[in-house]
């Protein structure tokens, strides 16, 4: 994507090379400006979290520290709760990411290497799932859950986030599927193939980068997700880790620096995932909106 | 051939459509059922009341408010993001050194959590040493510890732009697409026949955005829908429900007052707005798709 977009603007190089072009300070000073702005908020919770209390509650929060204190973060680290929902958040996370994708894969494959008559309907049907809020199901699943006894278990947001990934995992795996050849899928059948070997022999390996992109989306967006377990989980032990930073802002309610340091420990996962696999992040954000 | 074909479409099929027939359909079908009834969240008996909730409706003074307050937040989505995303993408689109920088920078906020998102702006907000208000005082050399959460007036608003804030990243990459897709000996052309940087942009660079600009409206629109997250960690919906939207005033009455009959009657008119923009989605799409190929 980067390359074509300097093939895009290679015409900026073309006047004159002569001319001072004032252009690109401004613009580059324009950028650095709202990056300044865009990064304060994230840049506060960084400075809160090496500060005391004391320090934040003086209005020294926006001041660069002159010296770190760890405190906030030796507190929130050796808080057993915090490994709980870390743990919580994590065995719903993994399994929930990995059934979505897998069902996604199966869906997916169907619609596009063996249409019926009617499947284009059903495709718009299963992706259209991901444009409803939440709230449109709630209340029939909490009922679902609570007379299955599953409430305050981790079960129904795995099994939640499971359905819930079905549309943008069967989307996008459509959309890759449809770029696999489809005589290489004819000659392996008249090879006497079957079409679960064309599917996970064939299709699968050659679709790692589009399982890449869907990991990284919904292990994202189930960590994060904060309605579900507020509805599904009752006791402090299974209280996923966006539940618990809400409920520990209760317990150390103007300890703002350990509150801090609390947000930026639950954010760390997706943080790393997020940098580390940016470009699949940006690819199964864009391909899900588009092509939705 | 052809049997063994139908043989694995059920097969493959059957699971994800089970599924999410199970957790979605369903779910969504029956929401419709509860509308009509004064279950209670617990009991096993409920009774069928008719039309009487979605009677309600109209004389709930904050129903109301909670649907006002959903459009404007509906109406800022349409702006905020989407004029501030275009240009960001415009920006860096145009060849600045440390491009790749300030595009990861403005689209980090998108894999933050609405909790942490939310928890920032408090922050900002925060009267006595928020940013906002220390840059005022800094600015005017005065005094100054409004309480842009606590207000009424105000609260709403403060919410908005937080949630933009963090909407911004999805229409920059969007766009930025979108500008990739130009083709750039188009743009040359622009450049020889000695048009200038406005004319290319209002003439050439828009009107071949229209694509990803409905998609961003769109989603906007549509993720507009969905905020609750950081609105129930901002405000609450408060004070005094004066930041209250629709899918906030559902988990109230839901959850909190445990009237799920209501509550199903406000999320069955949740899902014919959603339906509604989806369906209105679908079709620019398909327009689009025909113009733009």
């Amino acid at each position: 994507m980067a390359d074509t977009a300097t093939l895009g603007s290679t015409s900026g190089d073309y006047v004159a090379p002569k001319r001072f072009n004032p252009w690109p300070v401004v613009i580059f000073i324009c950028l650095f400006t709202l990056a300044i702005l865009f990064l304060a908020p994230t840049f506060g919770v960084l400075l809160s979290s090496v500060k005391t209390t004391r320090d934040i509650a003086l209005g020294d929060l926006w001041a660069i520290p002159s010296s770190m204190y760890w405190g906030n973060y030796v507190e929130v680290l050796s808080n057993p709760a915090v490994h709980g929902y870390m743990l919580n958040t994590f065995l719903v996370a993994a399994p929930a990411t990995a059934f979505s994708i897998a069902l996604g894969v199966l869906a997916g494959y169907v619609f596009a290497k063996l249409p019926f008559k009617g499947s284009d309907l059903v495709f718009l049907l299963v992706v259209s799932g991901m444009f409803f809020p939440p709230q449109v199901i709630l209340i029939p699943l909490f009922r679902l859950f609570n007379l299955m006894g599953l409430i305050d278990t981790l079960w129904p947001m795995i099994i939640v986030h499971t359905a819930l990934g079905i549309p943008i995992c069967t989307l996008l795996m459509r959309n890759f599927f449809a770029t696999v050849p489809n005589p290489l899928r004819e000659a392996a059948i008249l090879e006497g193939a079957s079409e679960w070997q064309v599917l996970t022999k064939i299709a699968l390996p050659i679709s790692l980068p589009a399982i890449a992109v869907l990991a990284t989306l919904q292990f994202t967006w189930i960590w994060n997700d904060f309605l579900w377990p507020l509805i599904f989980t009752q006791s402090d032990e299974k209280r996923t880790i966006m539940l618990g930073l809400v409920f520990m802002k209760g317990q150390y309610s103007v300890a703002w620096g350990i509150q801090g340091a609390m947000s930026l420990i639950a954010s760390l996962p997706t943080l790393i995932v997020f940098l580390f696999f940016q470009r699949y992040f940006i690819k199964g954000m864009t391909m899900g909106a588009v092509k939705g | 051939m052809n049997q063994s074909n139908t043989f694995w479409r059920v097969a493959l099929l059957a699971l994800p459509l089970s599924v999410f027939a199970l957790i979605i359909i369903w779910p969504l079908l029956s929401s419709f059922y509860y509308g009509f009834t004064n279950w209670n969240g617990f009991s096993d008996n409920y009774d069928f009341v008719g039309f009487e909730n979605f009677g309600k409706l109209f004389s709930d003074r904050l129903f109301m408010s909670a649907a006002i307050n959903t459009i404007i937040w509906m109406a800022i989505a349409v702006v905020l993001p989407t004029v501030l995303g275009l240009s960001l993408a415009l920006l860096i689109d145009s060849h600045v050194p440390g491009g790749p920088i300030f595009k990861t920078i403005f689209y980090l906020p998108i894999c933050l959590s609405a909790v942490v998102v939310g928890q920032v702006w408090v922050w900002i907000y925060q009267p006595d040493w928020g940013l906002l208000n220390t840059i005022i005082e800094y600015v005017t050399n005065d005094r100054f510890n409004y309480a842009w959460l606590a207000k009424p007036d105000s609260a709403l608003y403060s919410v908005i732009v937080a949630w933009s804030w963090q909407a911004t990243g999805l229409s920059m990459v969007i766009y930025l697409a979108g500008l990739t897709a130009i083709p750039g000996d188009l743009l040359e052309v622009c450049e020889l026949e000695g048009a200038t940087t406005w004319q290319r942009i209002r003439h050439v660079i828009l009107p071949l955005l229209t694509p990803a600009t409905v998609v961003v409206v769109a989603l906007s629109v549509i993720n507009s829908l969905k905020g609750f997250d950081i609105l129930y960690i901002m405000t609450g919906g408060g004070p005094f429900n004066s930041s209250d939207t629709l899918a906030m005033h559902m988990y109230n009455e839901s959850f909190k007052k445990y009237l799920m009959g209501y509550g199903s009657a406000i999320s069955v008119v949740l899902f014919l707005v959603a339906l509604t923009i989806i369906r209105l989605y679908f079709k620019q799409l398909k327009k689009v798709d025909e113009i733009y190929g």
